[in-house]
């Protein structure tokens, strides 16, 4: 024990300045991460972090247990490394396994910083950070507290453990059907609250049960519970969580009717519902913040070399397995639009410099300039692009006619000898310094990039150009460019996107078709699954259906009191991708659970009758269905499936989205 | 309290209570289920979710070297492509992670372990055309070894070079004959032949006779330049080929022994066999299969579930099944041995790795367990006892087996009580083989 934690304080001790640099670099680069500590832990540790999505205690539940279970023989069959958990806070939290390599660790660091910069500047993430002190997530603390809690209910005499654990598993049914997109109010609007006591009042007064079934009856309370749960079915409930917590009852098996929720069930989903707001900003922009992580440790391990020589390989190789994982790699994907966004960004501002020479029009563009020039201007200044110990006195002299590429600061602690320029370069460059350093055009596989821009792209950047004859020659136009748009732009789309609005906004044709992307669809006619489109513009619907809300169904409560008799009313909005049934019955019969009452769910589906698929099979092609509404109702015993009213399958109709990428003569 | 707590509230799900989670329990594969990987099978509970429907959603792909055309038929959605459950960083903080293979995952085990564990090369053998280093002298024109046919034609030059100058100041010599010449010159270890001096000597014109008194003479007055000084002052000028000087180069062919090896997986799933047992089978048997499979150019699995019969099952079912009825072990390496058939043990590695509880019907293991065992050839015979807790009184295969056969190379018995058993208990089993020699 005591050679285990030694180990782990060397491997602190020599991670130290690792972590002092990468800070200083990723702000010279631009970022502002929150405080990020380090802890180096050992293998069983990090399983436990990850398990617990990366904190050290969560409330007691067996699906802690079952991701400790498959982390576990994840790593004892050695089938997968986990490199490093970071956790969103403030500070954050970054576990390192100790017996990682030092040039993993040098690239986990990097990558860390960049997650943690993530965390603390997208406005996603602030949707729950600032719902108290602005930047503020207390994460930690706010998970403890609700472990705390919640074992203390199941420790709780009086409470029936089980019943806690069923509570939770019912809630963490409905997790993902919360409303995302809107802050998490720190308490629920007071009068819901108020309302919902009417019962604690009535319990108070102590009338019979007899008094209360004949005159306080659930449809009195209801009927004065509606009145503050005004639903209207064109203005659904898409926080269904909370609408459970504030109208929901408890089903009182030997009473066989609904009671009103003891006030731990009601604290219990309360929580629960917190944390599903907490953890759905990382959900949200996985893309982009794997993304993100992805292109800063590139830039800072490869192009900078934070990771000495003896270890650029390791890491190389570390780096090529993380991006080279199979199937819609989200670090792949995230860090290629990143360098779409750079290339696309500095391409602008160079095209705008140059089109802003005399004599140079969208029109004659290509002709005009010779690009070979532009490229040979566009290379960084030398000592920017170079930069060892023997250039320290070339870099006194910038400094003393003001070069604002150099940090005077850290130049003169170089010449001092309190900075390895050798192994710093960059410490002595300032934000505008290196943006020129790594401008992305330079890059030998984007040297093409400009003279490629398509004469629509030129003419759209000409169109409103007024100031178009400043520069006399290329040379001066190229001389004002500025090298800092590209990372300035990426800072503010990482800051204000989640990752449907990246995809949305970034996704070009040429990036799907350069990256063979196609759709697929279940073909009813042959039984499997087959290539359905190339195009891109179905390409990117497919993969917004992937991650607009989750990835999963939108589920909105539509009425709080159905056929007035206080049945629950859930309504899929159907965009045309039909719901999973089995998996809906099931989870309807743990909302039931939190309702206490009958509870419905609308949907739509797709019928084919007999006779078409039949005409379908003989000619080879596919089936067409109608679509059908119906309702699903749950009554504690058995789901039955009726007919949904015209009116109501008009609600959930979304008639302006189509995922459907099927082409009309498939497999013609 | 903590995860182990929660550890063990997860195992109990659907086994000793809350059992109306049951119908969400399913054993699926731990990783990717890519070419030459290992299934391990793992227990999860899916909670249900409000989810499209599979088939209705569609999907997203990325072709492999060139889009595909549309209406061509895709494999089933591949986990990772979607919103498939379990992948890492799904929920929560942020991690990276890769896979690693069993090529990988069995040089970490010899590490671990110490194991040096070298497979046999089994008798399959295929021929491949290796490097180009063998030479013939026939072959078509293409494999031509030019630079071997000049080193040997310049070989032959300065073999047969010689100063052609000073062989014809001998025959100026009085009263020499081409053979005096040629005996002279030969003598000085000049490769010059009497068809040439003869040659010469009818060229000789009339006043150049008769110039020296004799050899003696011609070796004081004319020097003998040396092939090397004359090719420095001249060039190479001329290079013989011959066709004798003609090599060609040939594939080396090597002959490659393929690594083949069968492993047998037998699994006890009798009534008494219950959950814990279940997971510590597993937990031994599948690093065993991902080793093999990584030290092995070609790795055949077969799963073989027993009570008191025996019948083969594919992998995902092996670890999952769960039956009711007695236990007789001979079933199953009956089985084990009609499968093996079509394993030759001259072509196959073989390995039978057996586990339970070591209950087993009455005399069946001396009577039948035991002589089959020695009747199937095998690398390695493995009986691995699960019994948490200590062995029950009535379970004695295990030492059945240990007292009949435990001196022979090639049988291994282990006893897994807790997971903290089984890294001994694959050492045991693996250091097993790894002495036998044959």
């Amino acid at each position: 024990m005591r050679d285990e934690r030694q180990l782990a304080q060397k491997t602190a001790t020599e991670l130290e300045t690792p972590v002092k640099r990468a800070r200083e670099l990723a702000e010279k680069l631009g970022l502002r991460p929150y405080p990020v500590n380090y802890w180096i832990v050992d293998h069983d540790e990090m399983n436990e972090l990850i398990a617990y999505s990366g904190f050290q205690r969560r409330y007691p539940h067996w699906r802690w247990g079952m991701a400790y279970d498959r982390q576990r023989k994840q790593d004892q069959f050695g089938m997968g490394k986990a490199f490093e958990i970071v956790n969103n806070d403030n500070p954050s939290h970054a576990f390192l396994q100790e017996s990682n390599t030092h040039a993993d660790q040098k690239a986990v660091i990097t990558h860390v910083e960049a997650h943690a910069d993530f965390f603390a500047n997208n406005a996603w993430f602030g949707l729950y950070s600032d719902r108290g002190d602005p930047g503020q997530p207390n994460a930690a603390a706010m998970l403890e507290q609700h472990a705390a809690a919640i074992d203390r209910y199941m420790n709780d005499p009086e409470i029936d453990r089980a019943d806690v654990e069923r509570l939770i598993d019912a809630v963490l049914c409905l997790e993902d059907t919360i409303d995302q997109h809107r802050p998490l109010l720190a308490e629920a609007d007071p009068e819901d609250r108020d309302l919902s006591d009417i019962r604690d009042q009535l319990d108070e007064l102590g009338l019979s049960d007899d008094v209360r079934q004949n005159v306080f009856d659930d449809a009195w309370i209801e009927a004065h519970e509606d009145a503050a749960a005004e639903l209207t079915l064109d203005d659904p409930e898409r926080d269904v969580l909370a609408y459970l917590r504030d109208h929901g009852l408890a089903y009182d098996n030997s009473q066989q009717k609904a009671v009103e929720r003891e006030s731990w069930a009601t604290d219990v989903i309360d929580r629960l519902r917190e944390e599903a707001y907490y953890f759905a900003a990382q959900k949200m922009t996985k893309i982009m913040n794997e993304g993100w992580a992805a292109y800063w440790e590139s830039l800072m391990m490869g192009d900078e070399r934070f990771a000495g020589t003896d270890e650029f390989i390791t890491y190389a190789d570390h780096q090529a397995r993380v991006l080279g994982s199979p199937g819609l790699n989200p670090y792949k994907l995230g860090k290629e639009l990143w360098e779409h966004i750079e290339n696309t960004t500095n391409r602008k501002e160079v095209v705008d410099k140059l089109l802003r020479v005399e004599g140079i029009t969208w029109r004659n563009f290509h002709d005009a300039i010779d690009f070979s020039v532009v490229e040979e201007r566009l290379q960084p200044d030398p000592l920017v692009a170079g930069l060892t110990a023997s250039d320290i006195d070339e870099l006194l002299q910038r400094i003393e006619s003001n070069d604002d590429r150099f940090d005077a600061e850290r130049v003169e602690a170089a010449a001092a000898g309190e900075l390895d320029l050798d192994r710093y370069p960059w410490a002595t460059l300032t934000y505008t310094g290196l943006s020129e350093r790594h401008f992305s055009l330079t890059r030998r596989h984007n040297r093409q990039f400009v003279s490629q821009i398509s004469r629509e792209a030129l003419e759209r950047e000409a169109r409103y150009m007024f100031d178009d004859e400043r520069y006399e020659t290329i040379e001066a136009a190229l001389a004002d460019i500025n090298y800092t748009s590209g990372w300035d732009r990426m800072r503010e789309i990482r800051a204000s996107h989640n990752d449907v609005t990246f995809i949305d906004s970034f996704l070009t044709p040429e990036f799907v078709s350069s990256h063979n992307y196609f759709t697929y669809e279940y073909s009813q006619a042959t039984g499997d699954y087959r290539v359905a489109s190339i195009d891109p513009a179905d390409v990117k619907r497919k993969l917004l259906l992937q991650f607009t809300n989750f990835g999963k169904p939108t589920i909105a409560v539509y009425d709080g009191n159905f056929d007035n008799r206080g049945e629950l009313l859930l309504g899929h909005r159907y965009n045309g991708v039909a719901l999973n049934e089995k998996q809906a019955h099931a989870v309807l019969e743990r909302v039931f659970e939190l309702w206490g009452r009958p509870v419905n769910l609308m949907t739509i589906r797709v019928e084919y009758d007999e006779h078409e698929l039949e005409v379908a099979r003989r000619r080879g092609r596919e089936p067409n269905g109608t679509e059908v509404g119906v309702r699903f109702r749950y009554d504690g015993s058995e789901v039955t499936e009726h007919d949904l009213e015209y009116h109501l399958q008009e609600a959930i109709e979304a008639t302006d989205v189509d995922y459907d990428t099927k082409p009309d003569e498939w497999l013609a | 309290m903590g995860l182990r707590d929660d550890l063990e509230r997860f195992r109990e799900v659907g086994e000793s209570r809350r059992q109306d989670l049951s119908q969400f329990i399913s054993y699926g594969d731990l990783g990717q289920s890519t070419q030459g990987s290992v299934q391990i099978p793992i227990k999860i509970v899916d909670l249900p979710e409000f989810v499209y429907d599979k088939r209705s959603m569609g999907g997203v792909g990325q072709g492999q070297g060139g889009t595909p055309q549309p209406g061509q038929p895709v494999g089933p959605p591949q986990p990772g492509d979607g919103d498939e459950d379990g992948e890492p960083g799904e929920e929560g903080a942020d991690h990276e992670y890769y896979e690693m293979d069993p090529e990988e995952f069995a040089k970490e085990l010899d590490e671990e372990l110490g194991l040096e564990l070298e497979p046999k090369g089994k008798q399959v053998v295929e021929e491949i055309e290796g490097d180009f280093t063998d030479i013939t002298r026939t072959g078509p024109r293409g494999t031509l070894d030019f630079e071997e046919l000049f080193k040997r034609g310049l070989k032959r030059k300065l073999a047969m070079d010689f100063d052609e100058s000073y062989v014809r100041e001998g025959l100026k010599v009085r009263d020499a004959t081409p053979r005096d010449v040629y005996e002279w010159a030969r003598n000085q270890n000049i490769p010059v032949s009497l068809a040439w001096i003869a040659d010469q000597a009818s060229q000789l014109a009339a006043d150049e006779l008769n110039q020296w008194e004799s050899f003696e003479a011609v070796e004081e007055n004319v020097a003998n330049e040396p092939t090397i000084n004359r090719l420095r002052r001249e060039g190479l000028r001329e290079i013989p080929f011959r066709k004798q000087d003609e090599r060609f180069r040939y594939p080396e062919i090597i002959e490659k022994k393929e690594r083949n090896v069968v492993v047998v997986n037998i699994r006890d799933v009798s009534g008494s066999m219950r959950e814990r047992k279940r997971e510590l089978v597993e937990r031994t048997l599948t690093p065993l299969d991902w080793y093999l499979t990584g030290k092995y150019d070609t790795a055949s699995f077969h799963y073989i579930a027993h009570d008191a019969d025996a019948w083969e099952v594919d992998r995902p079912e092996f670890f999952g099944i769960r039956s009711g009825g007695g236990t007789k072990i001979s079933s199953a390496y009956k089985l084990a041995a009609e499968i093996l058939e079509q394993y030759p043990f001259s072509e196959w590695n073989r390995y039978v790795f057996a586990a339970g509880d070591s209950e087993n019907s009455s005399n069946d293991t001396k009577d039948a367990v035991i002589p089959l065992m020695e009747s199937i050839d095998a690398n390695l015979h493995a009986y691995i006892e699960t019994q948490p807790g200590g062995a029950a009184i009535n379970a004695t295969h295990a030492e059945e087996v240990e007292r009949q056969l435990g001196d022979r190379d090639n049988v291994a018995v282990t006893r897994v009580g807790e997971p903290n058993d089984v890294i001994d208990a694959i050492y045991d089993i693996l250091s097993t083989e790894g002495t036998t020699d044959d």
